[in-house]
């Protein structure tokens, strides 16, 4: 994190500005390695044979002892970062007796015996269709199955279940109360049993997604259930276009919503107190408008005159923004000479600041592509950059009121806070509670809801 | 004597459970964390843009379309229509309003016979608030009743609308809240309701629903950590965990 002490004490960090390759995070979710094959390995080997393309396997024996049971797990444990996860199996051939099991165990699983006849194992057994957690004996848990049944078993993070499916339909859910990964297991014990596994390469029989729609909407209408504040959204919206300056709107909205909410001194006594915010707004509202037209000199030009102590450090990251964004304009404008022209004058100083080396880096990449806009570096001509730059200008604004008592208030508007404050408490949640659900993705969210109800 | 051990070994389960303390986390590390998550300026943009639209301010969401260069996430002049219904409600135009809807999209009031009875009913009340009996009772019977016959409840409805009539003083009469402006509010909520879920929109903006959720992740979290909160939404202050 960089500490870029500007006047005025506010400290623009540019990652808090998501400036550079703009990642998206949401990938995060997918990095947990995910079942895709019967692990032939730890498989008790003897009694079972798993196929070349390991999601087979059939019983080769004729022993039918408790002890040796053809196990065999997937390759890696069911991952946690989701609300459900799923996989199933197809009865190929029953066997002499049908005792095939599907269910999940841990690493340190005897590999000879059922799912579900050891300690923090699952297994749901289709010759007696009993579920089997960890004792000798079975609970009535479903069915029976037998040749040319789809099985499934599923783990839900949101209700610490786990549950099992036939032929697409839910047999029943057991509580789970092994913590700590669990691998989908697959257990064949008599003469010619044959299975096989359905990691996701296939569509599943069952419905997983609206199951796991489903449990969404359960939380869901948990959370809608709470009640709010009065009018709390409404300050919120109105005190985020003060903070970044969106005076039109705001004037139309408060002409709006005049006969609607209570006037603004009530609301101060309430706790929404917005002096700060109104600070300088008819100067920033015309600062952004110049950037997010690229009209950068004119936007220097004006910060000369009304701020200048903003200005003044040349080397400073607000000058930093504002000369790469002019740099970037002229490349976007094909003026490559004057662009050269003008990284030597402006650009050139900023090359021993290690916090704007990358960002550096990029805009002078632009000059290397005949069409920036589909390299790498193309996200920099995207109208995001310039908003960037607008709202670092217009947090240095807001940074020099004198009235000013928190300096970290300038930088980030209260929906800001609010969402970072959601965001952070469900992955903490989540951390302690063995990393297991989904986290809040503002993204998602947004995206959601598009003609679904 | 076993039974001892049980017991003995029940209460000192019970003791751990007791002192298992939640996880304290400092307001530096948690400062941390919150400067970890990044918040991307569109998706807040987006989420403002969704509130001005769902709510209604056609005016200022056209402002933050240039002011932002956010996109709204429906057509702005459909805003206009709904508005134009919802205000002739307030106002009591019905006969007004039903025919906007109608000019908007046919199949709403088609598809929703509760909402077209509630349309009916405030015209009814209109007809009564204006004195005209006659008229009143005519209405009642050409074009409520036959509905009233097809539903229960509605009859309830217009059995309570048409009592209205019986009163001089309607200000002290039971169903008097029925003249009332709230009344009129309430119709028209249902129909501004109604013209977004045929535009196959949400009908409540998000940005409620997420601050429910921060509501309702604090609240989780309580069960296993001490850490900031923020306990008053209107000014997002993390306020120090007490210890």
């Amino acid at each position: 994190m960089v500490n870029n002490q500007d006047s005025g004490g506010c400290c623009i960090d540019l990652s808090q500005f998501g400036a550079g390759r703009g990642g998206d995070d949401i990938d995060m979710e997918d990095e947990e390695e995910v079942p895709r094959y019967l692990n032939t390995i730890n498989s008790s080997g003897g009694f079972l044979m798993v196929s070349t393309d390991k999601l087979s396997v059939q019983y080769t024996n004729v022993n039918l002892h408790g002890h040796d049971v053809g196990v065999v797990q997937a390759n890696c444990p069911a991952p946690v970062r989701r609300v459900v996860y799923y996989f199933e199996i197809f009865v190929k051939n029953a066997g002499a007796k049908g005792q095939i099991a599907i269910g999940f165990t841990t690493e340190q699983f005897k590999m000879r015996r059922q799912p579900g006849w050891e300690a923090s194992s699952y297994g749901y057994h289709g010759d007696d269709g009993l579920l089997y957690r960890g004792q000798g004996k079975g609970e009535a848990f479903g069915p029976t199955f037998t040749s040319g049944d789809t099985i499934g078993g599923g783990i839900n993070y949101a209700s610490q279940e786990l549950f099992f499916t036939k032929n697409g339909k839910l047999v029943g859910t057991v509580y789970k109360d092994v913590k700590g990964p669990l691998f989908p297991t697959v257990a064949v014990h008599s003469q010619n049993e044959e299975v096989n596994v359905n990691f996701g390469q296939q569509p599943f029989v069952f419905d997983i997604e609206a199951f796991a729609l489903e449990e969404r909407l359960k939380q869901q209408m948990m959370i809608e259930k709470i009640s709010l504040p009065l009018h709390v959204s409404h300050w919120i919206v109105r005190s985020y276009l003060l903070h970044y300056g969106y005076q039109d709107t705001l004037n139309s909205f408060d002409m709006a919503s005049k006969s609607t909410l209570p006037p603004i001194p009530v609301a101060q006594e309430n706790g929404f107190n917005e002096q700060g915010e109104m600070y300088a707004l008819g100067h920033r509202r015309i600062l952004r408008q110049l950037i997010r037209s690229g009209d950068v000199d004119s936007a220097f030009g004006k910060l000369r005159d009304w701020y200048p102590q903003i200005v003044q450090n040349d080397t400073s990251t607000i000058c930093f923004l504002l000369h790469s964004q002019k740099f970037i304009e002229l490349v976007r404008a094909g003026e490559l000479e004057q662009a050269v022209k003008y990284a030597r004058a402006e650009l050139a100083k900023f090359f021993g600041i290690k916090p704007l080396a990358t960002l550096l880096q990029d805009c002078i990449a632009l000059l290397a592509y005949e069409e920036p806009v589909k390299s790498s570096v193309g996200y920099l001509l995207d109208a995001t950059q310039r908003e960037v730059v607008a709202d670092a200008v217009n947090a240095m604004v807001l940074s020099t009121n004198p009235n000013m008592k928190d300096s970290q208030n300038c930088l980030h508007s209260y929906l800001e806070k609010l969402l970072r404050q959601l965001t952070a408490c469900c992955l903490e949640r989540r951390s302690l509670n063995g990393d297991q659900g989904e986290a809040f993705h503002l993204h998602r969210v947004l995206q959601s809801g598009k003609g679904e109800k | 004597m076993s039974l001892f051990w049980i017991v003995m070994g029940q209460l000192a389960a019970a003791d751990e459970e007791m002192s298992t303390s939640k996880k304290v986390i400092t307001r530096e590390e948690w400062e941390k964390k919150l400067n970890d998550v990044k918040v991307k300026k569109e998706d807040m943009n987006k989420l403002v843009m969704n509130f001005l639209v769902t709510e209604g301010y056609v005016e200022a969401a056209e402002k933050f379309r240039m002011e932002s260069g956010t996109e709204p996430d429906i057509d702005l002049a459909t805003i206009t229509d709904r508005m134009a219904v919802k205000k002739a409600v307030q106002c009591g135009n019905v006969e007004d309003a039903i025919e906007k809807v109608n000019d908007l999209n046919p199949e709403i009031l088609d598809t929703n016979p509760q909402l077209f009875f509630h349309l009916q009913q405030q015209r009814l009340i209109e007809l009564i608030r204006n004195g005209k009996v006659e008229e009143a009772l005519e209405f009642a019977q050409e074009e409520l009743a036959p509905r009233g016959e097809e539903n229960q409840s509605f009859l309830e409805e217009l059995e309570r609308t048409v009592a209205l009539l019986a009163f001089e003083d309607v200000s002290n009469c039971p169903v008097g809240e029925l003249l009332d402006i709230s009344q009129r509010l309430k119709t028209a909520s249902e129909v501004n309701a109604a013209i977004l879920t045929s535009q196959s929109h949400e009908k409540d903006p998000k940005l409620p629903s997420l601050l429910k959720m921060l509501i309702w992740a604090q609240n989780q979290l309580d069960e296993k950590a001490v850490y900031p909160r923020i306990n008053n939404l209107s000014t997002a202050a993390l306020e120090d965990p007490a210890i």
